[in-house]
């Protein structure tokens, strides 16, 4: 349902759409139920002449038991959301799966420079391929990704992969994913970075393996000496 | 039966009364009504980086803008908007920018806040790189000569704008993007391309320290406030007998700033 309105690009992201569907529907039930109750006990004891209104304390077991049964389904319900939750955490956020490819994603105020390994498939090599505001993965691959960031806290968004991981400053974050279809996508900062931060969007292109190795091949570096890194360009002392 | 057909007949009336409501609310326009914006209010988009005043600010690397040409400010636009520059990975300060330059949604507001930039008064800015060798920083300039001008007023026919009164700190940061290759290397920039290899000229980032122009304000006629800027480069100066060119004074090889009247 879902996936009707934002695909569902990601091996993990049918996961967490899951998890979604079942906390709206727990919550929608009990929130429809309540407002079902509280609307009928309204009409049902509408004030009316003659009729005085009573004092209830709750002593009565009878009575305590309104707020008592809906109290303990409730703790019920929210240990099975938790249960549910903490499982897609495990298998999302703390198990990393055996890496294919790494790539890095560096944000600034108000871009985002992807660094794809190139034919040696190792990041850190004169063959890296650097792409602003343009991801490159290959369908079916477990990636890693390393978040940085140049200036302030970011985020990184890739709404068709249920991914969202902030980056910190000074800080490489870690994680992964495993995209499941071809196409482009969508990349979003989701934290406030600044007057821009509504401009900085990128975009994913996921491509078949053939699509992907032949992508490569034409962004690899004709020489990884022209130009400098920008550390070495940076501010004057 | 009588009713529905009538209210079927008002059906586009209403709408046609609704349209222009919902148009306007939502911030559509018909083709040909969109009107552009002033250049004074376009600027608010600039201002938090380069300044109210337009004279930038250093520590996020923003240069001064106010009274550049408006020619010049809008080529760097649409470069910024099109991605010929500060598109590359290690253009820092430029991924800044561009994104910011695509706040000026068409070529009208482009132009508009163009021209606004040109009216803005400049303003003095402070010296702030150290060190240099004014004898190897006047050869150096020499090449610059040719399209900057002696004085750095820039010459809009050979596309070269000014540079005397830009923040000293701009130009060197400016001069190592050209020679890194980070500035002036996109295939679309014309423009850069023919100043990338005159700042190869350079040998070394001491060679850059010792060029830079004055801090005076770069506007040779009377601005609209009636100040009279008289735009100078300090290495030109020193070439130039009749503009106090002796009396910098040379100690150690190390240039000392002239003050700015």
């Amino acid at each position: 349902m879902i996936s009707k309105y934002v695909e569902s690009a990601s091996s993990f992201s049918g996961e967490i759409d899951h998890l979604i569907w079942l906390i709206t529907a727990i919550v929608g039930f009990w929130f429809v139920l309540a407002e079902v109750v509280f609307f009928y006990l309204i009409i049902r004891y509408t004030a009316q002449d003659g009729v005085k209104a009573q004092y209830i304390a709750g002593d009565d077991p009878k009575e305590k038991r309104w707020v008592g049964w809906p109290h303990y389904l409730t703790l019920g319900f929210d240990v099975w959301i938790i249960i549910a939750a903490i499982q897609v955490w495990q298998n999302v956020k703390q198990t990393m799966p055996q890496a294919d490819a790494t790539v890095r994603v560096i944000a600034q105020q108000w871009a985002w420079t992807f660094v794809h390994p190139g034919a040696d498939g190792k990041l850190d090599t004169p063959d890296d391929i650097r792409v602003v505001d343009e991801l490159h993965v290959e369908k079916g691959k477990t990636y890693h990704f390393e978040l940085q960031s140049r200036d302030v806290l970011h985020s990184f968004s890739v709404p068709v992969f249920r991914l969202k991981q902030d980056i910190i400053p000074g800080r490489t974050i870690r994680g992964w994913f495993k995209a499941t279809q071809t196409g482009g996508f969508d990349v979003q900062c989701t934290e406030i970075c600044g007057i821009g931060h509504a401009l900085m969007p990128a975009r994913i292109i996921i491509e078949s393996h053939e699509d992907h190795a032949a992508w490569v091949m034409s962004q690899t570096p004709q020489s990884a000496s022209l130009t400098v890194p920008a550390t070495q360009v940076g501010g004057m002392p | 039966m009588h009713r529905m057909k009538k209210s079927h007949a008002l059906a586009p009336a209403g709408l046609l009364l609704v349209m222009p409501l919902v148009m306007g609310l939502s911030g559509c326009h018909p083709e040909g009504a969109k009107k552009t914006l002033p250049g004074e209010e376009l600027y608010a988009a600039c201002k938090s980086c380069h300044g109210i005043d337009g004279s930038g600010q250093q520590n996020i690397a923003a240069p001064a803008i106010a009274g550049l040409p408006a020619w010049y400010v809008e080529a760097q636009l649409v470069k910024f908007r099109t991605g010929v520059r500060g598109a590359h990975p290690d253009d820092f300060e430029g991924l800044r920018m561009r994104p910011m330059s695509q706040q000026m949604m068409d070529t009208g507001e482009v132009k508009a806040v163009s021209a606004y930039v040109a009216t803005m008064a400049p303003k003095k800015t402070a010296p702030t790189v150290q060190g240099g060798d004014a004898a190897a920083g006047a050869a150096a300039y020499g090449v610059c000569l040719a399209c900057h001008g002696p004085d750095g007023k820039g010459n809009q026919q050979l596309n070269a704008p000014p540079i005397a009164g830009q923040h000293d700190w701009y130009l060197v940061s400016q001069l190592k993007k050209f020679k890194s290759g980070i500035r002036g290397t996109n295939p679309k920039d014309i423009t850069g391309g023919q100043m990338r290899p005159m700042s190869m000229t350079l040998a070394d980032e001491q060679a850059m320290r010792t060029w830079w122009p004055t801090s005076t304000p770069w506007r040779s006629e009377a601005d609209p406030h009636g100040r009279r800027y008289e735009p100078r480069c300090a290495l030109h100066d020193d070439l130039h007998p009749h503009r106090g060119g002796r009396r910098r004074l040379l100690r150690g090889g190390v240039l000392l700033r002239p003050e700015v009247t």
